[in-house]
């Protein structure tokens, strides 16, 4: 600041969109050393960025006093912006450390509401399945059935080609090193193990992410977009209920079908790989895999991905029902739920890894 | 006899205030036509109206009765007294026309005979002559069939209160007519009160008992189509003259 009072800065004769960033930066510049004078005398050659400037600068009476505008700058400022009332000041700006904190607790809360508002929508929807289940009320009858046709039967080419496709790549890639060691034999183990355990699980929770969260995503953002939800609403209905009951209850009989399916082609692919690459017969694949695994590791493989598919559900369901009312926000809320379900997919198999191993 | 009644209604998404201090009453077998420019707050309103979106402050009264948006009960006792046409029809795509008006009745009298339930949305779709379309999926249909058939959707279970969002919205003038004489008939017939959501003038001219203007969120007339004409208020006079600026003289 002057020490006679606020820096005058006089603004340039032609002041049109090209040449206010320059007039802007100097104006700023003074207003962090203090108040300035805003002086307009000199300005001849205009447009309505100028205008603009000027209304800004009067809405910043704190620290910015306008001097000297010409008669011919006062009557079109008045003409095309006497009704619209100035942005509101928001003074210099803040340094980059302020706005990174300001930004980042932005970001941390929206997120924690995000994470509340997942945990209601999870509660809310163990309570409607199970009151799905005792009284049979607010789903539309015979939904169920279409989602397990599409969740099932749609599925399966696409998640045995994949588990096929992975069990020759691991029992390949394996093979390679057990025989190195002499130990083709334990191929039969390893493979059993982590197909029925580890893969077979993990696979079929991404491709359901995938195909069926996408797709449920997709359809019930849609819904919103539309509108559809809030008819269903004023009908009396609970879209939470009508749209994800179904959904939860149709992925809990389709995921057994989808394991079973899986573990016998990726074993399959195991066994294919163990006769022509190491020539291990399939009966002795076999014999020695039933030394390795039993029934409760199947089990243990089905119970983790029936989570992953709740998990699918859920997490699709919150992205779908959750998307604000434009068209393109239908496509992020569809990436988004692939990215939430693989998300919770690997935590939920951490935990169980946890509970299981440690 | 008021059929709703709002009491300093204020409305808002986060810190911004759509409708300040709105208060009024809306009588029972009329239809109230709800006019204002783009953005004035129009579908906020009706949305308030139905249940959808809480107020920051006021009351909704519905038959009396103040309705509570926190509690499921009360808007439970209020949906079932309520239709909904909204702007785009809001079909439900994956049913068919028959099964997206059968949808309220299967959902809210879950015991109705399938016999009974047949002839109720035989009738509905024959008031808005739609039975020929009954077995179209929405996207087999046209806009004016569209909301015509979300209208046999919102009147199937009788309700005493129809809000319509903009029903001759994206319309040509010939359907758009028939739709209003649609919904002449449906408030006779069926003694039911209309609040209708619109900026076309022709359709208040011909449809509204009482007029709703708003304006940046604000109540600017509260009348008989009649009050409109006599106004004083130049925006409700420029609105209604469709000047672009609020000039009257």
């Amino acid at each position: 600041m002057d020490e006679n009072g606020p820096s005058v800065i006089p603004l340039p004769r032609r002041l049109r969109a090209a040449d206010i960033p320059a007039a802007f930066k100097e104006i700023q510049a003074g207003r962090e050393e203090g108040p300035v004078t805003v002086d307009f005398r000199g300005v001849e050659d205009f447009d309505s960025s100028a205008l603009a400037l000027l209304s800004y600068l009067q809405a910043c009476t704190s620290d910015v006093r306008v001097v000297n505008i010409s008669e011919t700058l006062d009557h079109s400022f008045r003409t095309f912006l006497g009704g619209t009332p100035p942005a509101a000041c928001p003074g210099p700006d803040l340094d980059l450390p302020t706005r990174a904190l300001h930004s980042l607790s932005n970001r941390f809360l929206a997120q924690m509401r995000a994470v509340g508002k997942f945990f209601v929508l999870l509660g809310d929807e163990i309570y409607y399945t199970f009151s799905y289940i005792t009284k049979r009320k607010g789903v539309y009858p015979g939904e169920v059935w279409n989602q397990l046709f599409f969740m099932s039967y749609k599925s399966y080419p696409i998640t045995c080609l994949l588990v096929f496709l992975v069990g020759v790549t691991i029992a390949l890639t394996s093979a390679a090193q057990l025989k190195l060691y002499g130990a083709d034999i334990y191929l039969a183990d390893l493979i059993g193990y982590g197909m029925l355990r580890e893969l077979v699980p993990l696979m079929v929770g991404i491709i359901l992410a995938g195909k069926v969260g996408a797709s449920i995503a997709a359809e019930l953002s849609t819904m919103s977009v539309l509108e559809e939800v809030d008819a269903l609403k004023t009908m009396g209905v609970v879209p939470e209920k009508f749209l994800m009951v179904p959904r939860l209850l149709a992925v809990t009989l389709a995921v057994p079908f989808l394991v079973v399916l899986a573990d016998a082609v990726g074993i399959g692919g195991g066994i294919l790989v163990a006769r022509f690459s190491l020539g291990i017969a399939p009966s002795s694949f076999l014999r020695e895999m039933r030394t390795a695994v039993d029934l409760g590791d199947f089990f243990i493989g089905l119970e983790k991905s029936i989570v992953f598919g709740w998990a699918v559900v859920v997490g699709s369901g919150y992205k779908g029902l959750t998307v604000g009312r434009s068209a393109a926000e239908v496509g992020r809320a569809t990436t988004e739920s692939v990215v939430l379900s693989i998300s919770l997919i690997i935590l939920i198999d951490c935990i169980f890894a946890i509970i299981l191993y440690y | 006899m008021d059929i709703i009644a709002v009491r300093n209604l204020n409305v808002g998404y986060g810190s911004f205030e759509v409708l300040k201090n709105l208060a009024f009453d809306i009588p029972a077998v009329c239809l109230t036509a709800v006019v204002g420019t783009s953005g004035c707050g129009k579908s906020t309103l009706l949305k308030t109206l139905a249940g959808l979106i809480p107020p920051l402050e006021g009351d909704v009264f519905f038959r009396s009765a103040r309705v509570d948006f926190q509690s499921e009960a009360s808007l439970a006792a209020l949906y079932r007294g309520i239709g909904v046409l909204y702007q785009d029809g809001a079909l439900l795509n994956n049913l068919t026309l028959y099964e997206n008006v059968a949808l309220p009745v299967r959902m809210q009298q879950p015991g109705m005979p399938e016999a009974v339930l047949r002839e109720m949305v035989h009738d509905r779709l024959s008031q808005v002559d739609l039975i020929e379309s009954a077995a179209k999926y929405p996207s087999e249909l046209s806009g004016g069939m569209r909301k015509r058939g979300a209208l046999a959707r919102a009147i199937v279970l009788d309700p005493a209160v129809v809000f319509c969002d903009e029903p001759s919205g994206g319309l040509d003038p010939v359907t758009s007519a028939h739709l209003d004489d649609l919904l002449l008939s449906l408030k006779e017939t069926f003694q039911m009160t209309f609040v209708v959501v619109t900026h076309e003038l022709r359709s208040i001219e011909k449809i509204a008992d009482k007029v709703l203007v708003l304006h940046e969120g604000r109540l600017l007339l509260d009348g008989a189509l009649a009050d409109v004409h006599t106004s004083d208020d130049p925006f409700v006079r420029t609105f209604f003259l469709r000047k672009a600026d609020h000039d009257d003289t």
